[in-house]
């Protein structure tokens, strides 16, 4: 029995271990990350607008680049940036909210520039929305 | 003819002007939810919710991208998406309704005011009857709106496994706080 008892404590710090590390597992880095599709503001809108449905599928929850030109940025109340690409549209674009787990370069974009955002696409409720950018050259 | 047809032109965009100005919008709104039990805390946050409110009719309405969500523990969202929300299937949540007593909002009178909402929730494709108190504040052209809603997963369909059940709160809070700034094209 006693022989046994060393590889059962043994499993029990391996199995609590994993299961610290699952539930204290981190956000994914965006920064580090590569991006699965890579399409400038007014393809992705085009590309919500025609069929939102076929969009989602394609996009949701994948990480996007995106290139635009800056039509908005804002903050709210909490130091949330969040810039708007303009697509082409006269009142809708493509908003682009930074991550808050990352440092930024900067957080000021003036409008007009064309400036490179990678995020995770989420869908679109009057603009396609993506969170968690980081600005990439 | 010319000059009706400008007349025309004119008195629409008089017309249309002035409707418009009874809409309230915002792109930011903040949407949070709480479920508080002993055994977990699980907090999310959301600041991409749109909201219009029409305040002539007090209708007012309100949609969020369920991904959007951001939670501390990557695997609380991941299990939130996939298992609960389903949200690839399910991407947004929808409120639509009205404010009952809209009357007693006066738009030209700063102040906040009490009010009851009354509506269809829609979330994880189902939707149910609510009603709850909210409070509208007026400064000036801005209006900004905040709302308490609660709600039991089960009502939207959702599935939680008895293993969980008790990690996750039988009433879940979720909290809404708009700006809403005047709709102008």
């Amino acid at each position: 029995m006693k022989k046994y008892l060393k590889y059962i404590i043994g499993l029990l710090i391996i199995g609590i271990g994993s299961g610290a590390y699952m539930y204290y597992k981190p956000h994914q880095n965006i920064k580090a990350s590569k991006a699965e599709v890579s399409l400038s503001a007014a393809e992705v809108f085009q590309a919500f607008e025609s069929d939102e449905t076929a969009a989602n599928e394609e996009y949701l929850d994948k990480i996007m680049a995106v290139s635009g030109t800056v039509r908005d940025v804002s903050k709210n109340e909490e130091g949330i940036v969040s810039v708007t690409l303009d697509a082409g549209q006269d009142m809708f674009g493509v908003i682009c909210q930074l991550d808050q787990l990352t440092q930024h370069a900067r957080e000021d974009f003036p409008i007009g520039e064309k400036v490179n955002f990678k995020g995770v696409c989420t869908g679109m409720l009057m603009d396609v929305v993506l969170v968690r950018c980081v600005e990439t050259n | 003819m010319k000059q009706f047809l400008l007349g025309l032109c004119l008195f629409m965009t008089v017309g249309l002007s002035q409707a418009e100005a009874q809409k309230y919008f915002t792109r930011e709104g903040k949407i949070s939810f709480y479920s508080d039990t002993p055994v977990e805390k699980i907090e999310a946050h959301n600041q991409k919710a749109t909201c219009v409110l029409d305040v002539a009719s007090g209708k007012m309405e309100f949609a969020v991208l369920v991904k959007a969500f951001q939670f501390e523990k990557a695997l609380m969202q991941e299990h939130f998406n996939e298992n609960y929300m389903e949200s690839g299937t399910y991407p947004k949540s929808i409120f639509k309704g009205q404010i009952a007593n809209a009357a007693d909002v006066d738009l030209s009178k700063d102040g906040t005011y009490d009010v009851t909402v009354e509506g269809e929730l829609t979330i994880h494709g189902i939707a149910k009857t609510v009603s709850t108190p909210g409070q509208i504040t007026v400064a000036g052209d801005k209006i900004s709106a905040t709302a308490k809603f609660e709600t039991q997963p089960e009502d939207h369909g959702i599935k939680i496994p008895s293993v969980v059940r008790k990690n996750i709160a039988k009433i879940v809070e979720i909290d809404v706080n708009v700006a809403l700034e005047p709709f102008k094209k």
